[in-house]
């Protein structure tokens, strides 16, 4: 339990120094001592205080709530099929969402329609869910675990082919905006982003830990958590509505980022030796943030001033990951 | 309590019926076992009565009311499951494992409070494996596993457990102690129990009630164990007709490795071999009574006489097993007589083997495989479901043979050990073969032995007694004449003979204590140290054909001394001895006499024991690591692994007095657990392969049979001789082989001097050739 709570103080360290290093790096110069006067003084005024205030600071929030809630989805999709490689990205769900956001962005920039961002929401919920059916079908068919993950890659897919296809029906100055987000960053988060994610995320969050009695059973087989008295069928539709409403959180505001849902809980389990749910899940919430901010932080100041799209960062750091688990699979890494 | 019951239950997947029409009644204390071939749908059975499946037809009641009706708390508070996937996490401990099963008792998040947590190590020592307790569930062995996983469903406090193949992934002996655990947590508890078994020996040992699900989907038949088995299956097995006892085996599954040998024979018990083969069997009344001599002298006698004989004896208990040239173990005693009977050893001819690993467990090797280790009281039940091998090793000999000499284990009054007998009168019925009872003069007393025996064996097993014979005997016969007609009278069995005491050089356990004792000084001295665990005996015996050189067995630091040649020979515990060596000082009397410059052989493990550590990291021996005499720059390393090989090379280059050898054929055979090399560049080869090393005056080879040809042990006694600066006549030094050869017939002439062979050839119902 010690070793718990250290570790848990250690890694919100993490998160809270790099939240920082986010704030003050950037394509303006800043220092962290203006940064941190900005920052106590609340200087709205000044460009570097607008900076800071209007860009900086929501950008830095959503990069860790968002990568908290990945972290949490994935280990929910990998308690549901018992697969340690399970992700809504690898699932292809992130692109069931982008999809359906995509299509309705489309949609109603064609006929004049301006969206709330819980609309957006809405609909990457909507793809999210409908993809994560779709892959609990494939499931049904395929035993093997490996298949599973090619379903999910293929389904990935289908979904940006046909996003690009509805793409390229967009008006032209959509077209740069939507490129961008299809592909996954925190840039264009707002205030306004920022105070519509954070109860949904917070919401999911709390949501999911109260299924963390039902996943523990759950992963000894279905056949045991029904012993034990687990309510099978409302369980697992639990289990899809938390997950796909986190992933889809993530896909709305920022659109899809690979492989944080499958690095961060694995990184959490072999970091704290545990596989308690509670303490994975709030673990994963710590990595996934702090993975995200440090990816985020990457992606802008490893080519400054062009920024990298997220994603990119996040597979180049979370893919290694993932192929190592596919090869160390015989030695049984698991949930 | 509350009482599962199936009504007319019929089970399958999507409507679909697997099992039919099943009335089940599982009542509290009780274990029902379910047997039936894979696919039969065991599994679905289960599945259905945990309630996971809807039945096609029927219903499963639980206390009376539908299981699909019932509460999931009350059904999880009245119902354990125990499951075969081999699911687990990583970063599990046992405790967090058993903890989950606490689902019903715990909060909503399943917040484990002092009173659970007391559960869950009182579960865990129900099953005894509160050992385990911290331990991560996924490094435990496939036994302790489910042992924990039994907990996991015990913590629930359920009165109905329900097992699917339990014990499928454990070994012989893990399997036995997982019954008898379920069997003692149904009587303590009073839990209902419901087992999907695969091991018919096992229920038989654990199950109150069986349900046979065959492969046709119908319940074949519910009963007890008698009912279901011992009329129909045992009645079957043991007289055999084929056909019934091809229905059994293809009716009930099998594991793989029973069904690979089965396929080796598959007339197991058609008995068309064994019907024309007549047996006759030797039973002492003592062990060491001197019947694996009297049996490879019957073997030889038979030979000569022109018959094809096969020796048989069906468990042997010893340390000194032989590798044949298929790599499988068997006793020395049948390999002496196979050799008698001119023919090769085979497994079958010892199908069970048992080595002492301590005073009270096992080594249990089964046609020559390892099968584990097993305490004494587990081996007494499982001996029982061994039946079939042994009749399946009789038939294999019995292909090629015309008579089959069957020796008996230790004496066949033990009447503690009468019942499940497969060694002596046990056996004899078996194969309903008369027998030769062996009484030892030596010992003294024999009169009282050979009638004692008689008394105690049942009117059916007297019987069978065909002939008496006095063995050991020295001196004048004519004293004896009186107390052998009285002895013929009073027993109603004729004396057979009176075998003279005799000094042989064979390979056989039972002159294995005459040779420890010897104390025996010649010209040319050489000393085996006897280590506590010493595995094998008769790598030495070649040397007892030269006049004037005499081989004895150490025991104490202060008999080391005046050697011409120091053995260390193998052992079953390298390490465990390698203490035993320091403890005792017999280490440094070694290293001592290793200073003189005198030749220092370590045979095997002794070869192990000379090097500078013994390290094992796989814990063969109970792990770790220990310094070696650090006579010779090599390191071991023990592996899990037993290497055995029939091996043909040479002496490469003996450094020292034995530089004589170099060149000298070597054949002999390699059985080891571990692998040694060299710790330094350069070390002289002391045989091929890499099998040894030597450096100046000590030298240590894998290979058993160092001594055996003549050329060798020739060249080895004159290096020792002529450093003692004496002569000796070493001319006639013949092979091992050749040696053992001239033993057997004078063996043979012996036993045909002093045996009354025609009323032998009249008990073994043959005609005598010529």
């Amino acid at each position: 339990m010690n070793r718990t709570l250290v570790l848990s103080a250690i890694l919100t360290a993490i998160v809270v120094a790099l939240a920082l290093a986010n704030l003050v790096s950037g394509s303006a110069r800043l220092t962290l001592a203006e940064t941190a006067r900005i920052l106590t003084t609340h200087d709205v005024s000044s460009v570097e205080g607008a900076i800071i205030w209007k860009i900086r600071v929501p950008r830095m929030i959503a990069a860790a709530l968002l990568g908290g809630a990945l972290a949490l989805s994935g280990y929910l999709l990998q308690a549901f099929f018992r697969n340690p490689i399970a992700g809504p990205y690898v699932l292809g769900i992130s692109s069931g969402s982008k999809l359906v956001v995509a299509a309705l962005l489309v949609a109603a920039s064609r006929y004049g329609i301006t969206l709330h961002s819980s609309t957006l929401a809405g609909a990457a919920f909507l793809g999210a869910a409908a993809t994560t059916l779709f892959v609990i079908l494939a499931a049904r068919k395929v035993r093997s675990m490996s298949i599973l993950i090619v379903c999910g890659v293929m389904i990935g897919y289908i979904c940006s082919a046909a996003t690009e296809l509805v793409v390229s029906f967009a008006d032209d100055y959509n077209i740069v905006n939507l490129h961008n987000w299809s592909t996954g960053s925190f840039s264009s988060i707002s205030w306004n982003d920022v105070g519509s994610l954070t109860p949904l995320v917070a919401a999911g969050s709390v949501f999911v830990f109260f299924l963390s009695k039902g996943i523990r059973a759950y992963l000894y087989g279905e056949d045991y958590a029904f012993s034990v008295g687990v309510n099978l069928k409302v369980f697992r539709v639990l289990l899809v509505v938390g997950s796909s409403l986190l992933s889809a959180t993530v896909t709305a505001f920022a659109g899809p980022i690979s492989f944080v849902g499958v690095a961060a809980p694995h990184i959490t389990r072999s970091v704290y030796k545990s596989s308690e749910p509670r303490t994975v899940m709030a673990g994963s919430f710590l990595v996934g943030a702090a993975f995200c901010l440090l990816s985020d932080w990457l992606a802008r100041r490893l080519f400054a001033p062009r920024e990298l799209s997220v994603s990119t960062i996040t597979a180049i750091l979370g893919a290694p990951i993932v192929v190592s688990m596919l090869l160390r699979r015989k030695g049984g890494s698991r949930v | 309590m509350s009482e599962l019951r199936a009504d007319n239950l019929t089970v399958g997947y999507g409507g679909a019926p697997l099992v039919s029409e099943i009335d089940l009644r599982i009542r509290p204390g009780a274990i029902v076992a379910l047997v039936g071939p894979n696919g039969s749908g065991k599994s679905t059975l289960l599945r259905t009565l945990a309630g996971s499946l809807a039945p096609v037809r029927g219903a499963v009641l639980l206390d009376g009311a539908d299981l699909r009706t019932v509460p999931r708390s009350t059904r999880a508070r009245t119902t354990a499951v125990m499951t075969t996937a081999r699911t687990s996490t990583d970063y599990a401990t046992c405790f967090d494992v058993v903890s989950v099963g606490r689902y019903q008792f715990t909060g909503v998040f399943g917040r484990i409070l002092e009173s659970d947590a007391r559960a869950v190590d009182e579960a865990l020592a129900a099953v005894d494996a509160l050992e385990f307790r911290d331990a991560d569930f996924s490094r435990l062995s496939d036994g302790q596993k489910q042992r924990v996983l039994l907990a996991r469903a015990l913590v629930q406090e359920p009165e109905i457990m329900l097992l699917d193949e339990p014990t499928s992934f454990l070994d012989a002996g893990a399997k036995l102690e997982f019954v008898a655990l379920l069997k003692k947590l149904a009587r303590e508890r009073r839990i209902g129990i419901v087992a999907a078994l695969h091991e018919l020996e096992l229920v038989k040992a654990v199950a109150d009630e069986v349900v046979c699900v065959s492969k046709d989907g119908l319940v074949d038949k519910i009963g007890s164990v008698a009912e279901v088995f011992q009329r129909e299956y045992l009645k079957k097995l043991f007289h055999v007709k084929s056909d019934a006892f091809d229905q059994i085996y293809g009716f009930f599954s099998e594991s793989p490795r029973r069904a690979e040998e089965r396929r080796s024979f598959p007339d197991v018990c058609s008995r068309n071999a064994t019907s024309r083969v007549k047996f006759l069997m030797v039973q002492g009344t003592t062990s060491n009574a001197g019947k694996s001599l009297i049996t490879a002298g019957l073997c030889r006698v038979l030979t000569q006489d022109g018959f094809r004989v096969a020796p048989f004896k069906s468990q042997n208990m010893a340390l000194n097993s032989f590798v044949t040239e298929d790599g499988l173990e068997m006793g020395r005693a049948q390999v002496m007589q196979a050799e008698a009977c001119r023919i090769k050893p085979s497994v079958y001819m010892n199908p069970i083997l048992l080595k002492p690993t301590d005073d009270c467990g096992s080594q249990v090797i089964v046609n020559g495989r390892v099968v584990g280790n097993m305490r004494a009281r587990e081996y007494f039940e499982y001996k029982k479901s061994l039946v079939p091998e042994i009749l399946a090793a009789v038939e294999k000999v019995s292909e090629s043979a015309d008579v089959v000499i069957v020796e008996g284990a230790g004496a066949p009054a033990e009447i503690n050990l009468k019942e499940n007998d497969i060694v002596n009168m046990g056996m004899a019925r078996l194969v309903d073969a008369p027998v030769l009872l062996v009484g030892d003069i030596d010992r003294g007393g024999v009169f009282a032995q050979l009638l004692g025996t008689l008394e105690l064996l049942e009117p059916e097993e007297r019987a069978r007694v065909k002939g008496l014979i006095v063995n050991k005997f020295r001196g004048d016969k004519s004293l004896l004449d009186s107390g052998i007609v009285a002895l013929e009278e009073r027993s109603g069995v004729p004396v057979a003979g009176v075998v003279p005491y005799m000094t042989l050089t064979l390979d056989d356990e039972d002159s294995l204590s005459e040779r420890f004792d010897r104390k025996k000084r010649g010209r040319v001295n050489i000393g085996v140290v006897r280590l506590p665990r010493l595995s094998n005996f008769t790598d030495f015996n070649v040397f007892e054909q030269f006049e004037g050189v005499e081989a004895r067995y150490l025991r104490r630091p202060e008999e080391v001394d005046d050697l011409d040649l120091l053995i260390l020979p193998g052992t079953k515990n390298t390490i465990g001895d390698m203490r035993w060596l320091e403890e005792t000082g017999m280490a440094s009397a070694i290293r001592e006499y290793a200073k003189s410059g005198a030749p220092l052989i370590g045979v095997c493990g002794g070869y192990q024991l000379l090097g500078e550590s013994i390290a094992d990291p796989e814990g063969v021996e109970g792990g770790g690591s220990i310094r070696g005499l650090g006579l010779l720059p090599v390191a071991s390393t023990l592996r899990a692994q037993k290497q055995r090989r029939q091996f043909r090379g040479s002496f490469v280059a003996p450094t020292g007095p034995l530089a004589t050898l170099a060149g000298a054929e070597l054949s002999g055979y390699e059985i080891h657990m571990g692998e040694t090399a060299p710790t330094v560049e350069e070390l002289a080869a002391f045989t091929s392969e890499g099998t040894g090393y030597c450096r100046d005056s000590v030298y240590g080879a894998y290979v058993h049979g160092l001594f055996d040809s003549a050329a060798v042990v020739r060249r080895l006694v004159d290096v020792l001789a002529r450093r003692r600066g004496i002569a000796l006549e070493t001319s006639a030094a013949v092979d091992y082989a050749a040696l053992k050869e001239r033993e057997y017939e004078r063996l043979a002439a012996a036993i045909r001097e002093h045996l009354d062979m025609t009323l032998i050839y009249d008990v073994l119902g043959v005609a005598r050739h010529g």
